[in-house]
This record gives structure tokens, sequence and C-alpha cells, in this order.
């Protein structure tokens, strides 16, 4: 670093004082009182903490003319102004200069740090952050800031390490939340629920954390608790935009839409172009059978994100159920140019194919499905119906089994509730196969949906379609979303984990299984 | 953000059509022309006539001409210079005698001026801070001329490296000057002694050894070098320092200082430190984390507005005990005491031009205010007991009267959903249109699907053939053969007759040199001359980008341009690896004679 002399100057020509005309005044009066250095530091900083720039650089201008740029805290206020500006270079600058100024001061090197941190200069920052922290060693924000520091240079350990310091000195929520995200980052999500319990115990009202944890919880399938958290959110804040998308998506789920939309309004007039926002908004009027608005809310949704493949999902089955096979087509097969990792995609694309009466590759994309897909019984089953149809007893047989094999898996875990009309579809088809009546479907059954079966039974019959091949199959998969949800075995359709939260409800959160017992009925006389 | 300040309004709305209820406006100056802070307010009954009057330590229009003012009602009463700008100013009883009339004082850069009686009283000054004895005795040294002034300047150097103690402002002058000032400097200032002086930054009140509304009390002073002093209210000696880690901005104490009490200092590092009557450092701190702008206590609870636009509550233990997020900025802070209903409240002044009545968390009433409140002060004034008195950004005065009547009622519990949960969601309408064609997708889906797929397989087909030819005759600027991967572009340059092509060939390999390539153009020789139409190319250094230039005259003078192709061969095949072809521009300039 350079002497301050050197520095001085083009520091007076910055805030451009006529510090040689100045200088020579003092001189000629012989026995002339130096000023106090610090006489309005007072009124700089209170200037700065009401945000009054203006009123601050004049006062500070002031006060380097008459202290001939030696005032350390005018120069550091002037540079925090040039940092809130964006002139970080120059901020630096002049935190470099109070540096020089008093040295023994750990509080220009933390922001000479900061400068350097804000510019991208980790490496450089944490070396000055350690001159700090030489000077100043019971720091919190010097260890936060290297624990921040390490995070970004991926040096995860001595940033856990740094972060816990911090912790250990005094307690905020800010470090809280970077050794929450240390955890995200290195995918160890129970340990980040750690973090963020301790968190949210050690500031109960912070939305943030309380709607994080709430999240963490939703990815794990802890409902009860994330629910929980994310109402706690909700109360501080009403109008948290993450919390209210997440306890809307888990409305959802159990099927309140109407008051799912209702708290969506909120969200929709703070951030109106949220692309998942508009997914379950459209999901939700799927789910209330305003079809039309479904679609509308989810082009919207596909037109704010063209490259969310949920969004291009929920399409796909949207018109699947509108009969618009063709459409469904083109919105699924972009969801697999997306997503070609997904069963149900495969699925959706072999109904989609088996109702644009082309079987061959119907068969492909469900040989796709079935490949790819762990645990989603439906796969197998629309897969068995479909060969079935075809005449080929045996490969239904075999994918038969294998559904009952996944279903034997799923019915250990208690929240699991299986979807009627799938149960029912599959012991018709079993009955057709004449396997013997398996008891796999041990579980009570809830039949909630009957109403809406017998109004469009009569809709669906005229159709006069053989099993399976028709929209019935779009509509039972779309009971997927009871497994898609599974806490155990979902490793098949692992969640896509975005490191931006908040997460979309799941993409068939609205989907209601509708006409299929009807035509399964009449394929069965 | 957005969204808290949308329900905080709301329900502010609700309140300020009740505040006019609330408070009389009593008067309003736009033009009052007091610019200050609300330390610098203080409400005393400075005559002992039972009427109150407010004093304001003004700090100008721009930071100019500070001074003192008395207002008795909407006039100023008295008005005097002040040497120096303001930093706070309180009231408070000297002594027992009767007539029990409060002092006023005023701290001012290093000085605190009392006045009685409106008058002129004392004045203290901080005492000089000790000199770092090296520095002195280097200047004794100069003086006694032992060492010249590089040598000073060395050892300064040193000292200001090191030391715990700071240099003064004479020696800190002295290094920034250059080689030739220096001599007449020391010339100067050598037979001076050197001083180091601090300066008051806050000011505040605490009563000596009773807890009596007019009991006698010291004065506590915040200064610039971190400390804490507490003044005998007689004397005006110093009974007691405290040292902090940082330079404290806001002061608030309770108790009595020959019995108990509490300090609260909050600094300009963001941190808030508390300290008991026999604490000579901190003994508890809150990290705020960011800057605070007004500390106020209310009954136990330490109140503290952050620049982060958030209102913090404290126990006196440092614990944190609620957060309140502002609609906008806070600006100043003050308490608010209704003694007849033994209310105690914050009142927050915000950037938005209202001022937020806090008991707690619940907020009491929203007044809405001209222009933006920048200090706030309430109390008795004149007869009135409950008076608020504000003044604004613009030098404005505003005095409002709490109506007798007035209750203040914290808000009905639950703020109740915001409003935008009434708002009906825009969902864009479909036409006509999109009905009757989701209604023919339905009857034809089949035959758009056929029609469509084979449409795309037709298309791909042409693109891949297209492909497949480009590739075939090289026609494509890089090569993609696992012997030669090349690259080439071409640049003309010039505006006629004469162009300057440069061919700009690149060997994309790894590591593999390339040898034995040969460039050939083909051209109309009608319209262009070349020097040469085919050389070789020299060996190409993996990654290098080989320019090759070369210079092509027009011929005609019609004003008509062609392409040329450009081939790179390899020497002894007849296939080109890659061509180009350049489209060149029309000669603009006059034809060469």
């Amino acid at each position: 670093m350079e002497s301050p002399r050197c520095l001085m100057p083009s520091f007076a020509k910055r805030t451009q004082f006529p510090a040689s005309a100045e200088s020579q005044k003092p001189r000629l009066k012989k026995a002339q009182e130096f000023p106090i250095l610090e006489k309005q530091n007072w009124l700089i900083h209170l200037h700065y903490i009401r945000k009054d720039y203006e009123a601050c650089k004049a006062v500070i201008k002031e006060q380097l003319q008459e202290t001939q740029g030696l005032c350390e805290y005018a120069i550091y206020v002037q540079a925090l102004i040039f940092r809130l500006e964006g002139n970080i270079q120059e901020s630096l600058e002049l935190f470099q200069t109070c540096a020089v100024l008093s040295p023994q001061c750990a509080d220009n090197l933390k922001q000479v740090a900061r400068s350097l941190f804000l510019l991208g200069k980790h490496k450089a920052a944490i070396e000055v952050y350690n001159e700090a922290a030489k000077l100043n060693q019971k720091d919190w924000e010097i260890c936060h800031n290297l624990g921040v520091c390490y995070i970004y240079l991926k040096q995860f350990d001595k940033a856990h390490d740094q972060l816990h310091n911090a912790l250990h000195l005094n307690r905020h929520d800010l470090t809280y939340i970077m050794l929450g995200k240390i955890h995200l980052l290195q995918g160890d999500l129970d340990k980040a629920i750690e973090i963020y319990k301790k968190a949210v115990e050690f500031s109960p009202e912070n939305t943030e954390l309380l709607t994080t944890l709430g999240l963490l919880y939703l990815q794990l399938g802890i409902y009860q608790k994330a629910f929980e958290h994310l109402g706690n959110a909700l109360t501080y804040d009403p109008t948290n935009y993450k919390a209210i998308l997440a306890a809307g998506s888990m409305m959802q789920t159990h099927g309140d839409f109407d008051v799912a939309l209702t708290k969506y309004r909120v969200v929709a007039c703070a951030v109106p172009e949220s692309p998942p926002l508009w997914n379950n908004i459209g999901m939700c009027f799927f789910g209330k059978k305003k079809y039309v608005a479904a679609i509308s809310c989810l082009k919207r949704a596909n037109y704010l994100a063209p490259f969310d493949w949920k969004i291009l999902y929920n399409l796909g089955l949207v018109h699947l159920t509108m009969q618009q096979y063709a459409s469904a087509f083109h919105f699924v097969s972009a969801a697999i140019n997306l997503q070609p990792k997904m069963g149900e995609l495969f699925m959706l694309l072999a109904v989609a194919l088996t109702n644009l009466e082309d079987p061959e590759n119907a068969r492909k994309a469900y040989a796709e499905a079935a490949r790819l897909d762990r645990c989603n019984p439906l796969v197998n089953l629309n897969y068995a119906v479909l060969l079935y149809n075809q005449g080929e007893r045996k490969g239904a047989l075999a994918q038969f089994q294998e559904m009952e094999k996944k279903v034997r898996l799923l019915k250990d875990s208690p929240s699991l509730e299986f979807d009627a009309e799938m149960v029912e579809m599959a012991q018709k088809l079993g009955a057709a196969l004449q396997v013997g009546e398996a008891l796999v479907w041990t579980k009570p059954v809830k039949d909630t949906k009957s109403k809406h079966r017998s109004a469009s039974a009569s809709k669906a019959a005229s159709l006069q379609q053989p099993l399976g091949s028709n929209q019935a199959l779009g509509q039972a998969m779309s009971s997927a979303a009871a497994y898609r949800k599974l806490p155990s075995g979902a490793g098949g359709i692992a969640q896509p984990t975005k490191p931006s939260l908040p997460l979309e409800p799941e993409p068939t959160a609205g989907a209601q299984p509708t006409e299929a017992p009807a035509q399964i009925r009449e394929t069965q006389e | 953000m957005a969204a808290a300040s949308s329900s905080d309004s709301d329900s502010g709305r609700a309140d300020s059509s009740e505040a006019s209820s609330k408070w009389l406006d009593a008067h309003y100056d736009p033009m009052a022309n007091i610019h200050t802070f609300s330390s610098c307010l203080a409400l005393a009954d400075l005559h002992g006539d039972g009427e109150y009057k407010l004093v304001v330590g003004d700090l100008g229009p721009s930071g100019q001409h500070p001074r003192l003012k008395v207002l008795k009602g909407p006039t100023v009463l008295t008005e005097s210079p002040l040497p120096a700008l303001p930093a706070a100013a309180a009231t408070f009883l000297m002594e027992q005698h009767e007539p029990r009339t409060p002092a006023l004082a005023l701290a001012s850069g290093p000085c605190v001026y009392v006045y009685k009686n409106l008058k002129p009283y004392f004045k203290f000054t901080l005492p000089q801070l000790p000199p770092n004895p090296l520095e002195q005795d280097l200047w004794n040294q100069v003086k006694e001329d032992r060492i010249d002034p590089l040598t000073l300047k060395e050892m300064l150097e040193g000292i200001r490296e090191k030391a715990e103690v700071p240099l003064s402002v004479q020696s800190l002058r002295f290094l920034q000057l250059e080689l030739s000032e220096m001599e007449s400097f020391v010339s100067q200032h050598k037979s001076k002694s050197i001083k180091r002086q601090t300066v008051i930054t806050t000011m505040t009140t605490l009563k000596k050894n009773l807890a009596d509304e007019d009991a006698v009390s010291c004065l506590v002073l915040g200064t610039e070098n971190k400390e804490l002093l507490v003044l005998d209210p007689e004397a005006f000696t110093i009974l007691a320092k405290m040292s902090l880690p940082s330079v404290p901005v806001f002061l608030e104490v309770s108790g009595q200082f020959d019995v108990e009490f509490r300090l609260a200092a909050a600094c300009r590092n963001g941190n808030i430190y508390i300290l008991r009557r026999d604490s000579k450092r901190p003994k508890y701190c809150i990290e705020l984390s960011a800057q605070p702008v007004g500390l106020v206590r209310v009954h136990k609870v330490l109140v503290v507005g952050s620049n982060q636009d958030t209102l913090h509550g404290f126990t006196h233990k440092g614990k944190k005990l609620w957060t309140v997020q502002m609609p906008a900025a806070i600006l100043t802070m003050n308490l608010l005491e209704q003694r007849s209903r033994s209310l105690q409240a914050v009142m927050a002044g915000l950037a938005n031009g209202e001022v937020h009545i806090y008991h707690d968390k619940a907020l009491l009433n929203v007044i809405r205010t001209p222009d933006v409140v920048t200090s706030l002060c309430f109390g008795r004034y004149g007869r009135e007991d409950n008076t608020l008195i504000m003044t604004t950004r613009g030098g404005g005065l505003i005095i409002k009267i709490l109506k007798r009547t007035a209750v203040f009622v914290e808000a009905r519990g639950e703020a109740g959903p915001p409003p935008a949960q009434a708002m009906k969601l825009s969902v864009p309408r479909k036409t006509r249109l999109y009905v009757d064609q989701t209604l023919r997708e339905r009857e034809a889906g089949t035959a758009m699907h056929r029609t469509f797929q084979t449409d795309l397989y037709l298309l791909r087909l042409r693109a891949a053939r297209a492909y497949v030819q480009a590739l075939e005759s090289s026609l494509n600027p890089v090569s993609v053969t696992a012997r030669e991967p090349l690259k080439l572009h071409a640049v003309v340059q010039g505006l006629g007759p004469t162009f300057k092509l440069t061919l700009h060939l690149q060997n994309t390999s790894t590591a593999r040199p390339i040898l034995g390539l040969l460039v050939c153009f083909l051209y109309n020789e009608v319209l262009y001359a070349l020097p040469r139409a085919f050389f070789k190319v020299p060996l190409l250094v993996p990654g290098l980008n080989y320019p090759l230039e070369t210079f092509v005259e027009s011929l005609s003078d019609k004003g008509i341009s062609d392409i040329i192709k450009v081939l790179v061969l390899r020497e002894g095949q007849s296939a080109p690896l890659l061509s180009a072809h350049i489209n060149m521009p029309v000669s603009e300039g006059l034809e060469a004679a």
C-alpha cells in the first residue's frame, strides 16, 4: 500500500476540493489552531443513517476541506456511500485510505474486505478478513463473512467452521441461513433442517427462516410440520410469496382449490409474472374442472417460463383431458425434451399416441416409461391395458405382475391411499387376465369421486372406445398425484432438486380422475 | 416489503380518519426555518412560570449558522447564535433550591453550554486527551533542534503504524506535507504543545439520587473517543467515566446515578451496549447488523429502529422480543408519554411522510404530515400536557395537541387478510375461435397429428440432405475431418478498386500441427485480378490464428460485384477441405488511373 500522502491527492481530486489552495492558508497565520478532526463526525453519521446522502456528502466535503482530507470517518462514510451507489472500486480505494490513516482499526479492514468481496475477489477478501481478525478476535461479522467467502470458493469445510465460530460469538439469522445453504449445497437436507430449526428457535418471527424450513419439510414429505411452519410464516407476513405458494400447493394436494385460489390472489397481485404461480392457479382450475381457464393459466405460465417441463407436463395433462390429443402430444414431447428421465412423461405420451391411433409408438413409449419408472404402478397398469387391448395377454400379464410388485412395495408407506379408480381398473384387468384375485388392495379405498363419475358417465358411454385407449387413461394416470409424493422409495422420480425455492406443487396436484369406470364396464361386458 | 406497506397503510387509513379526532392541529408553519434532530429538541418550564417552552438547537438551513431558539407557543421567544453546531440539547434541574427552574444544556463540539434563565451560565469543556508520550517526546526533541524534520516524519509514521494512542492533528498534518514545506511547519509549530481534543456526540440526563419528576439530574455525555461521561450537576466534574467499543450515537438511561442505573448506548458499529452502574465496560451487547437510527426505552423494553426499516424490541439484557417491519425508512424516533393514561409509546417519523406510533408491536396511530418529519418531541408545551412537536425536512414546524378524550387503542388483533386477496384474478379469456379450434382438434386430432408428423419428417429429411450436401462439397467454413480440423473466415477491407482480402485460418486440433495445405481462389477473371490465385499455407500451429492477406483488384468500372470462392486444399487431393464464398463489395473508389 502506498503512503497516505500519495493517496490523499487522488481523493482530493475525486471530491473536487482545491486542496492546494486551501493548504496555503493555515500556515500564513502564525498561531493557527488545528481544527478538531472529528468535529462533525456525529453529523455525518446522523445524515448517513437517515439515508440523507446528499446532505451527508455536503458535510463530508466541508469536513474534508477543513481537515485537508485527514478526517478518517468522513472518508469512511464517503466510501460507504460510494459503495451504496455501486462505485465499489472507488469505495475500495477510499477504505484503503482509511486503513492507512489508522492501521490499527479492524473496521477499515473489514470494509476493504467487504468491497473486495463485492468485487468478486473472494481470495483477496479472505486475506484481508484474516488481517482484520488479527486485530479483533471476537467479531462475528469477520467470521461470518469469511464463511461466506469460503462458500463462494466452494471450500465448504472451512466455511462451516467459520460460520460456527460466528454463531459461537453471536447468533444472527444471517449466519444460520448461510450455514443452512452450505448443507443444501452439499445436499444434506437433514442437517440443513437441523440448522434452520435452531434458527427458528432463535428468532421465531423471521418469515424467511420459517418459509425455508417449511419448504425443506415439504421436500422431505413431512407435511404436518411443513404446513405448521408455512402457516407461522403467513401469520407474521400474510403476503409472503414463497410461503403462500408452498401452502397453496399443499392445499391443492388436499383438494382445497378455492382456498388455494384465494391465497394465490395475494401473490398474483404482488408477483404477477411468476410462472409457478400461474401453473398452480391453472391446476386449481383444472381441479375445479374449469379446463379452459386452466389452459389459459398454464399457457401464461408456459409463456413466462418456456423451459419448465412441469408446466408442459400439466399442459399435456389438461389437453389429454380435453381430448385434444394432438396438442397434448406436442406439450408432452416438449416436456420430454427438457426432462428425458421421467417415466410418467412417457406414459402420458403413450396415452396421447394411443388416442392418436399410433399403437406402435405408444408401445415404445410405454416400454420406455416402464424402463424409467420405479414406483408408479400406473405406468405398468396402463401398459398392461394397452397390451391387453392389442391381444397380447402374455405381455399384459407381465406388466400386471410388475404393477402388483410395485403396489406391494408401496403398501408399506402409511400416508398412501390408492386411487379408487386405479384399483377398480386393476381389478377388472386382473379378472380379464384371469389372474387370481390378488389381495394387494387391502387398504380401504375412499370413494369420494362417485359424483363426478355418474355425471360424466353418459358422455363417456357415447364414445364407445376400447378399454384404456382413450382419455380414461389420461385421467387415470392423474391419480399418480398421490404417488408422486411418496416419501419412501420415490427414487425413480426424485424431485428435481431446484436450488431456487419455492418449489412448485406437484404437477398433477389438481388432477381428478373422472369417467373411467363407465368405460371399463362397457369393455368388460 | 411492498406487501407490508400495503397492509400497514390500510390499517393506517382506517386510523387516520380516527386520527382526525385524536389530534388537534394547533400550528403548522412550513416556513419556520427550523432544521434539527430529535436530540436537539427539549421542552421545559425555563422561567418557572408554568408555561413550558420549546428549546431548539437549530443547525440552520445547510448546517451553517447554528442558533439556539426558544419557542413559546407558535412564536420564537429568543434566538441567539451558537459558536458551533449543536449535537444535543437537554434540560435538567441543577440544584434543589427554589425556584426550581431547570437549566438548559447544549452540547456542541467539545463543550457543553449551560444556560440558566436563558442566560449563559457555565461552559464545560471536555478535558484534553493525554497525548502519545512518544509523540510528545519527539516534538520536544524537535523543539530543542535535536532531530531534523525527516527523522521526525519517519518516527511519527512509526508511531502511527503501531501505537494505541492516535497522533495529534499537528503530527498528522505534518505527515501530509511535502519535503519543502516541513521546515517552515516545524519552525512554526514546534513551540506549541501538542493537543488531542475530542467532541461530544450525544447527551442525555440521568437522575442523581431521586426518581421524582423534578429531581436533580446529571448530564451524561457520549464522546467521539468512545467514552461515556457522567457530570456532576452542580460542580460539573466528571463523576464517572465508562468506555465503549465504538462511538455512541444515541443514549438511553434509566435509574438514578447514586443508586443503580442502566445505560444503553447505540453505537456507530451497529451495536447497542448496555452498561450498569458499577460496570466500566459494557455488560450486554445487542448486535443489530444494521445501523440504529433511534433508541427509545418504553418501560423496560428498548425499542431500536434500524436503517433496514425495522423496529426491534429488546429486553434490557439484550434479548430480542419482537420485530416490526416499517413501510419506509425511519428518520427519527422519540418517546410518547401520556401520563394521565400512563401510556408510553414510540413515535417513529418515516421517510414517506408519516409518523407511526407503536405500543410494543401494535400500531396505535398514524399521523400523515405534509412534509417528511425529521424530528419529534412529545410532552408538555405551553400549558397543554400532551403536545406533539414535529419539524420537517423543509424546515417546517408542526404542533399538534392530543385531545383529552383521545384514547389509543391497539389495532384490532389480527390485521385480517391482505387486501389483495379480495381482488379478482385476471385469467386470460379465450376466444370463440379457440373453442372452435378445440372442437376441430377433437374431431380430427388423428389426422392433424399425422399430417404434422409427415411434414415434420419431410422437413427434417430436407434439412439433413442439405447438410450432407454441404459436407460433401466442403462448402462449409469449418472442416471437421479428423486429420485437418480447420476453421476459416475471411474479411474484406477497403473501398475499391483495390481491396484487401484477409483469410483467417485456424487449426482447431489440440496438439497436431498441419502441414502442406494450399489455398486457391476461384473468381471471374473479367471482374477481378489477384496477384496470386494459388499459394501454399505455412505450417499451422494448433490454436493460433493465421491471417493470410492478399490484394484483390476490381477490374470492372460498372459497379458490378461478384463472389470469390476460397478453397483450402490438401496437397495431392482434389477435393477441398473447406471452402468459403466471399461476397465482394461493389467498388466505390475511382478507377486508378
